[in-house]
Parts: structure tokens; sequence; C-alpha cells
């Protein structure tokens, strides 16, 4: 696979070679930033933190229609996914996510929404040269320049952009652009491993994992669980802007005859997630439900596909309306084991 | 404002018998965040603070307590819930009160006057936030921001918080024990963000909050932050019939967060929590907040004021003005 | 089973024949139910303890433990408590009616491994309806088991499902069915008492035999405390879990106790594994 340098003057016809495809990147609205289609004629930038809701949308839409009918009718319409969508700027947390919650996607039985999705998209990923406050993706497997799921990595080199192309498509994305950029001698590559190593640096919060996947179980009855979800409020934040949230719920929608079965992400942190038509809830508090959050996450995952089911984005902290810290949490398991 | 004041009142209210839990608030896990306190016993009043930072209203919590089924033989715990409140917190607790949410025995409200909280959000722009949790106290007519050892002073007007800003009862309206000396009411500027939006044509108006619903991803976090969001049996959460569909798309979106304000009419007590969690930014403090407008000013009726007082929905006057009704 | 590809693509199927199990508010229905195309019901094959996801366009799908056992022919039975959006939808439909079915989902009871042994049915209400197809595939078998005892009970006399079936099953020797409701009623020939107690009464003896229980969560409960008591080995006795599901794959979430997701590691679990799930009771 090729690595290669791109003058960022020429940054702007690098995307123009690009503006064919169905192009988005992150671009900012209000104090946040999110991914938005990139229209012709425009340059998206590079220089951002990460997007408030994370990108999982390409793969896993927060709406899905999985199949249409007519209302009194039996015959099913399944839709075309063929969208070949180009992802601009997506961080290493972010695409690691999505291999992550793939396994499970593609556990036993494969889910053709989300495999027909993934195989669309081309993710071009940017490595975290400033990490966010609430960062701590070393802690889960991570790291500022973690190549999982990506297609392509750019790391700013100030002068320069750093093109790693890491798979066929990556690869292939490249070569459509070759004209603008010259090979990497290695400089390249040096520049960015001390970038990565100062980004790594400035990742203050930490999480020894060690023990809890194994552990956690044994906390079942604690009281620690009473303790941070004291102040839940049962909204579907964390869950929602978590990468690696995958829950959904399916509905029907009927609009005068039109009707579509479709899927839309769920949170685990709602009442009516677990509750039974009976009206038994096997989870009938904001106890459980945060007990589950953590339990899915380090535990059930890891039993399940060997890995723990956090990238360490620092989202679910950052807009916790009252300061329910997973960092905090684990802590405390780690503490109570 | 005097920590060990409100320390000893604390003390005092946990240790009471009739009393089960304090809710206030102490520093967060880090920067600028402040983290609901439930505190049990008289120990634990020592993480208790009342700092500008503290934006969040507490109110809520009073609904929020899941009633799980009493096992045989054990009595339901009756006792009270003591609550710090500023003055709009304080009028949650009226609304709540006025609306049989909650009676009037079932909590003991420690009055906070306030002078005003900070927008955390406009803090940590203008002075990035650290991993260490940072101290913000009032000073004079400002601010003082400590982190890492260094003091800066903020002019007020710098970080205040919106809903300060328009605030017009700074002091509790209700309380059983009240923590300091009540503030000086300052005076309120005209709403520019709802004549902002009153300015609009109907069609830029339309356009306008399509635009900000269609962000809405309907994680649901500004009714469960809604201390008059209190309803057992949510409309959203109804699939039988279904009123607003799961799918989130600006159709949906709109007809949930329209509902929303219509609900709260006459009953918002404009405390800004739900633009204050609000993940997609949308301005749902100006939408409140224009309804609440017209409410006191056709009816002349501000909700959370008088614990005595009726519903405005549910009352009726026979000089109501209707001229607007279609 | 799929045969789009896509395993969230119901089948069309028609109701064949629909008849009341119980009445009331929450009455019980069952549907006989036949795949419209004949590659779909040739392709088709569930074992007892497995559930399908049945519903109608328009007003959704649940999942529902299917109530026959394969021996029985080639067709499906659902028992459906009307409770809900989708099973009220499903209470409108009459034979002839159309169906969206997809599955058969979640393990199964591993009937083949009790070959030779004593099968004991505990069941409660609609939890019946999963134990029903155990019954059946017995009586289908008879010489391939030692025996089989069902002790099933109801609120009332009314709440009982499939009572058409249990005259012929008590006039069998080596099958034995017994009654119970929790109060007493004119007329009512058999047990008067709750489940759990009913099965300390007949006090069945755990050598060479397998438990399997079904039913509400507080009597499923009370039934493992008294197996125990009779001195069942964990290993002896099953049950069948429901939770909340949307998918049946495993992919949406909800349904999962502990880290057992109830609609792929389940819906049966042997208690040995099950007693070690914090969630699996709550």
């Amino acid at each position: 696979m090729s690595a290669m340098l791109l003058n960022k003057e020429k940054w702007p016809e690098f995307i123009g070679k690009l503006a064919g495809k169905n192009l988005w990147a992150p671009q900012a609205e209000g104090d946040a930033m999110h991914f938005a289609q990139v229209k012709e004629g425009e340059t998206p930038g590079l220089d951002f933190g990460n997007t408030r809701v994370p990108p999982k949308k390409f793969i896993f839409p927060q709406t899905e229609t999985m199949y249409r009918f007519q209302l009194g009718g039996t015959n099913i319409e399944e839709p075309v996914i063929d969208d070949e969508v180009v992802v601009l700027g997506i961080r290493p947390c972010d695409a690691r996510a999505n291999k992550i919650i793939e396994k499970l996607f593609k556990w036993d039985v494969d889910d053709p929404y989300f495999l027909a999705r993934q195989e669309k998209v081309t993710l071009i990923g940017l490595t975290c040269t400033e990490p966010g406050l609430n960062c701590f993706c070393p802690s889960v497997g991570g790291g500022p320049a973690s190549t999982d799921g990506l297609d392509i990595l750019i790391t700013d080199l100030g002068e320069n952009y750093y093109l790693e192309a890491l798979t066929n498509k990556g690869e292939k994305l490249l070569g459509e652009a070759g004209d603008l950029m010259v090979e990497d001698k290695g400089d390249g590559a040096k520049a960015k491993e001390k970038l990565v190593a100062a980004a790594e640096k400035k990742i203050n919060r930490t999480v020894d994992t060690k023990g809890i996947p194994e552990g956690l179980p044994g906390l079942w009855e604690d009281p620690l669980w009473k303790r941070v979800s004291a102040s839940c409020l049962g909204c579907g934040t964390c869950t929602y802007l978590c990468p690696t949230c995958h829950c959904f719920d399916i509905q029907d929608e009927i609009e005068g005859f039109d009707a579509r079965r479709c899927r839309m992400w769920d949170s685990c942190m709602f009442e009516e997630y677990t509750l039974h038509t009976s009206g038994h809830n096997p989870r009938p508090t904001r106890r459980e439900r945060t007990r589950n959050r953590i339990n899915h996450k380090y535990n059930y995952y890891v039993d399940k596909f060997d890995v723990i089911a956090c990238v360490g984005c620092g989202r679910c902290i950052n807009l916790c309306p009252v300061n329910i810290d997973i960092v905090e949490i684990l802590r405390q398991v780690k503490e109570a084991l | 404002m005097d920590i060990e004041q409100l320390r000893k009142i604390a003390s005092e209210v946990v240790a009471r018998d009739d009393v089960k839990c304090l809710i206030g608030w102490k520093k967060g896990s880090y920067g600028y965040r402040i983290a609901p306190a439930f505190v049990e016993d008289t120990e634990e009043t020592a993480d208790l603070i009342f700092s500008p930072l503290c934006t969040a209203n507490l109110a809520t919590y009073l609904t929020l307590v899941e009633k799980l089924p009493v096992p045989r033989g054990q009595e339901p715990d009756t006792r009270k819930v003591a609550l710090m409140v500023k003055g709009c917190d304080s009028r949650a607790v009226t609304q709540l009160i006025v609306e049989k949410g909650i009676s009037r025995e079932d909590v003991v409200v420690i009055g906070c006057p306030c002078p005003g909280v900070v927008d955390a959000k406009l803090l940590a722009e203008k002075y990035p936030e650290t991993e260490e949790a940072a101290e913000v106290k009032w000073n004079g007519d400002g601010f003082l921001l400590i982190r890492g050892g260094e003091e800066i002073k903020i002019a007020r007007d710098e970080v205040l918080a919106e809903k300060c800003r328009l605030c017009r009862y700074p002091n509790p309206v209700i309380s059983d024990l009240m923590l300091g000396e009540p503030v000086k009411p300052w005076d309120v500027p005209e709403d520019s963000g709802v004549v902002e939006i009153e300015e609009k044509s109907i069609q830029e108006r339309w356009s306008y909050w399509l635009e900000e619903f269609d962000k809405c991803i309907r994680c649901y976090s500004c009714r469960n932050v809604c201390p008059l969001c209190y309803c057992q049996d949510c409309i959203l959460d109804r699939l039988n019939p279904t009123w607003i569909n799961r799918a989130v798309n600006f159709s949906e979106n709109t007809a949930y967060n329209i509902s929303r304000a219509f609900h709260l009419a006459g009953r918002c007590i404009e405390c800004g929590e739900c633009e204050r969690v609000c993940p997609a930014n949308i301005p749902l403090g100006k939408l409140n907040r224009k309804l609440a407008r017209e409410v006191r000013e056709k009816y002349g009726f501000e909700p959370g004021i008088d614990p005595e007082g009726e519903p405005f929905q549910a009352s009726y006057k026979p000089d109501d003005p209707e001229d607007f009704i279609l | 089973m799929t045969t789009t590809g896509n395993p969230y693509i119901p089948h069309l199927a028609t109701v064949e024949e629909t008849w009341y199990e119980t009445g009331g508010e929450r009455c019980i229905k069952t549907f006989k139910v036949v795949f419209d195309e004949e590659k779909v019901r040739e392709a088709w094959s569930h074992r007892p303890g497995q559930c399908a996801m049945i519903g109608v366009l328009g007003e959704g799908e649940s999942m529902i433990s299917i109530s026959c056992s394969p021996t029985e022919g080639k067709f499906l039975r659902f028992s459906v408590m009307r409770m809900g959006k989708v099973t009220q939808a499903l209470h409108q439909l009459e034979a002839g009616d159309k169906m969206m079915v997809r599955g058969p989902y979640g393990n199964s009871f591993p009937i083949e491994d009790w070959q030779g042994k004593q099968i004991l049915t505990i069941g409660g209400g609609i939890g019946q309806a999963p134990l029903r197809p155990i019954v059946e595939f017995v009586k289908a078998n008879r010489d391939k088991y030692a025996g089989l005892t069902m002790i099933y009970g109801a609120r009332t006399s009314g709440d009982l499902c499939f009572k058409g079936e249990f005259e012929e099953m008590s006039k069998s020797d080596d099958l034995s069915c017994h009654l119970t409701i929790d109060v007493e009623e004119e007329e009512w020939e058999h047990n008067v008492g709750f489940v759990p107690q009913m099965l300390l009464d007949l006090n069945p003896s755990p050598e060479n035999t397998i438990a399997i229980t079904c039913g509400p969560p507080i009597m499923i409960r009370f039934v493992l405390e008294n197996l125990k008591k009779l001195g069942f080995e964990d290993e002896q006795i099953y049950t069948t879990l429901e939770n909340r599901m949307k998918c049946g794959i495993g992919k949406c979430g909800r349904c999962n106790a502990g880290n057992m997701y109830v609609c792929k590691d389940g819906p049966v679990f042997c208690y040995a594994v099950l007693k070690d799930i914090p969630e699996a009771f709550a």
C-alpha cells in the first residue's frame, strides 16, 4: 500500500478529484461539527475536533427503511442500497467503532443493511493531533492514528498532508488523485510518528481496563450502580452519541396507503426498551439500565466478540447533562473489584 | 456564597428523621462540570457546593423517582426530599405543587438566592476546560474563575447564561430554609432571541424551525431534564396509537418538538435546561420563552409563582382573549 | 430460514383455522398457519422450543412461541394473548387471512438427548405454549421416552389453554396430566392450588427425569426452588425465557439477560447455565 505526500496548496484540487463522488465531511453548525454532504465547489478543511454525533449513520442510519409495502397488500419491496459514499475526516475511534459493531452485525446471521452500506462506504480517516479533553482511546485498544476500519488515513504534517492507503478501496481512490501527490520517501512517516507520539502524550484520561470484563459479573449487586446512576435522567444522549451503540427498534410507519417497516436507533437507557407488554420490566430502574450499559460494553461484548465495545471517544462524557462520566464509573468499578 | 452555612443547613436537614435525602450540587468529574449530589448522611454534605456553575435545575428529580412495588411486609418510604433551588428552580417546584405533581409536604426547599449562573459552554469557549475540576465564584459584579491555581476575573456579561440575563426571579419564590440574603433583581432587557424570531416572516420562521428541528436526534434529553415534563405516560412512548413516529425526520421531529412546546405553554418556568442539554444545539429556550411570553402578555399569567394558584391550561376566565384563535 | 437472503423479510402465510383458547380482556387465540409458497413450506423446519416473528404488515411483529411439534404436520400453530398493538392486530385475523411469519428463531429443547428419560413439564397460563410441542413430540415418539408427566395450571379453568387435548392424555398409561387452578370453582374436578405447590404434592422422582418449566416469572422462580427441594440436579432442569424482542437474530440488543441473548442463546436454558445469569429472573 502506498504512502503519499500532498502539499496543502493542492488540497482544493484533491477535493476536486473527489467532487464527482457522494462526499461527506465535517462542517461547522453553531459550536458543533457534524458530517454534511460536500456541495460542488466547497473545500472542507480538516482543522476540527471530533463531530458531536458520530458518523455511524453511514452504515447504521438513525432511521433505516427495511422494506416498503402497501397498506392492505402483501407485496414486500426491499430497498436497494447502492449509493457509494466517501466520508472524509472520520476520526480513528469512529472508524474503529464500525469494525467493532460489524462483529455483531455479522454474528451468525448477516445483517444485510449494515453490510451493504459498509461495502459502499469509503472511509478517509484523520489522525488526531489534538485529542479532546475526554478522549481515552489508548485505554481501550485504539489510538490517535489507529487504522482499523479505515481505507485511507490522512495526517496533517503542517505543510503537507501525509496520506496512507490502507485497503484496495483506499489505494484505488488515492490513485485517482495520484498526479497531485508525491510518494513519501520516509520523512512523512517519521513526522507522523512524532506527531502521534505527541498526541498520545496529550491524552490525560485513562482507564485501566485490566480485570474489568472478568470482574464485572462479581459486582452485580454492588452499591456502586446505585451511586453512579442516581442522577441519570434516563435520556438517550450517551447511547445515541456513542459510536459503538447499535441497538435498534423496529416499527411500522404508515403514510396514506404507503407504508414501511423501518428500524431506528434505540437506547437501553429508555424505560420502554425492555418493557414487556404485560407491564413487567426486567430492568425496572435506571440503576439496572446503567449497569447494563456498562456491562454490555465492558463485559458482554468482550465475552461474545473479544473486544471492548467502547472506543474512548469521550462523547458520552462530553454531553451527559448530569456529568455521568464513564471513566469515573470504570474507576469505581476498578476500585470495587 | 457562605459554604459553611450551606453545609451547616444541609447537615441539619439530612439529620432529620423525616428527610430521606438532600439533592444539591457538587463538583463534577472534570473542568466546569457540576454533578447532582444525593446526600444521605451528614458526612456527605462536605461535597455540597453552590456556585455560578450550578446551572442544573434539580427539581426534575422530584418526579423522576422510580417507584418499585414495595415488597410484602415493608412500608413505603414516605420521607421528604430536601432540594436546593435557585430562583428559577423554585418556580419549577411551585408549578409542580400547583399541578399536584408533588405535595408541598413531600419536599424541604432550601432556597439559594442566585445572582446568575454562567453558561458553561460559553465559559469553555473563552477559557478552555482542563481535566482538573475548576471553580467559579461570584465576585462583586462578575465572576472569578479559579483554575489550576490561577484566578481570572470575568465580567458578568461575558459568560452569564442567557436565561439569567432574562431572569425576573433570582430569589426563590418558595422555600423552607434560605441560604444567605436575597439578591437584588436586575433590569431585564428585551428578549432578543424571541424578538429575532418574531421579526421573521411566517415563512422564514417555518424554515428556521424546520432547519433546527431537522438536527434533532430524538434522544429526549430535553424532555427528561425538564422538571415539568413528567407525564407517567408520555405520548412519545405510546405505540397504540402511535402519535409520533419513532422515525427521525423533520416531520416527526417537528411534531415532537412542537407538541412539547405547546404542552409547556403556561407551565415552562424558563430554567433553560432543555437548551442546555440538547446535544444538537436546538434553541429550545427561544421556543419555550416565546410561548411563555404569549401567555404572560395575553393572559397576565406566569407559572410557578403562586403555590396556591391554578394551572394555566386548566383555568378559564370570562375575559380571556381569544382574538388569535382561528 | 430465508429465501431472499434478508433475514428480516417475512414470508406470507395463510391462516387456516383459528379458535379461542381463553376468553376475557387478555384472551388467547390460536392460529393454525400455512406458508403460501411451497418452497418456503418445504424449507421450513423447526424444533420444539423455537419461536417465530409473526405479524401484520402495517402493525408490526411479535416474537411468539411455536406451539406445535414438527411431528404434527406441515403447518404452524401460534397461541397469542391479546396484549398490545401487534397482538390486537393478530387477533383480528380469521381463517383465510394473511399473516407474515419469519423464523424459526432461537435454540430448542435438546429433546433428542432426552430419549429414554421421563419427561416432566410444568406450565402456567400461556407458558404452556412452548411446552406443548414437547408433549406432542413425546406423544409422537412414545417408544423413545420413558413417559411424560404434565403439570399445568392457570388462574381459573377459563384460563387454561389446549383444554380439549388433555382428556385423551389422561386415558393413556405412560402419559399423565395434572391440572390445577388457583381458586376453587364449581364443577372443577381437578386440583386447586398453585403450580409450585402441586409439584411438591405430586412429588415426582428426579430419577432419570428431565423437568421443563415455563410460565410467569414468579411461578418459574418457585418451581425451580421446589424442583431443587425434590432433589433435581441443575442439569435436569430446563426453562424457556421470554424478553422483549425486535429482530430475533441477535442484533437489536434488548432481549439480553446478562451476556445471553434470549433470541439466539435462548429461549431454552438449562438451569445449570441459567442460575449464573444475574438478570434471568429479573
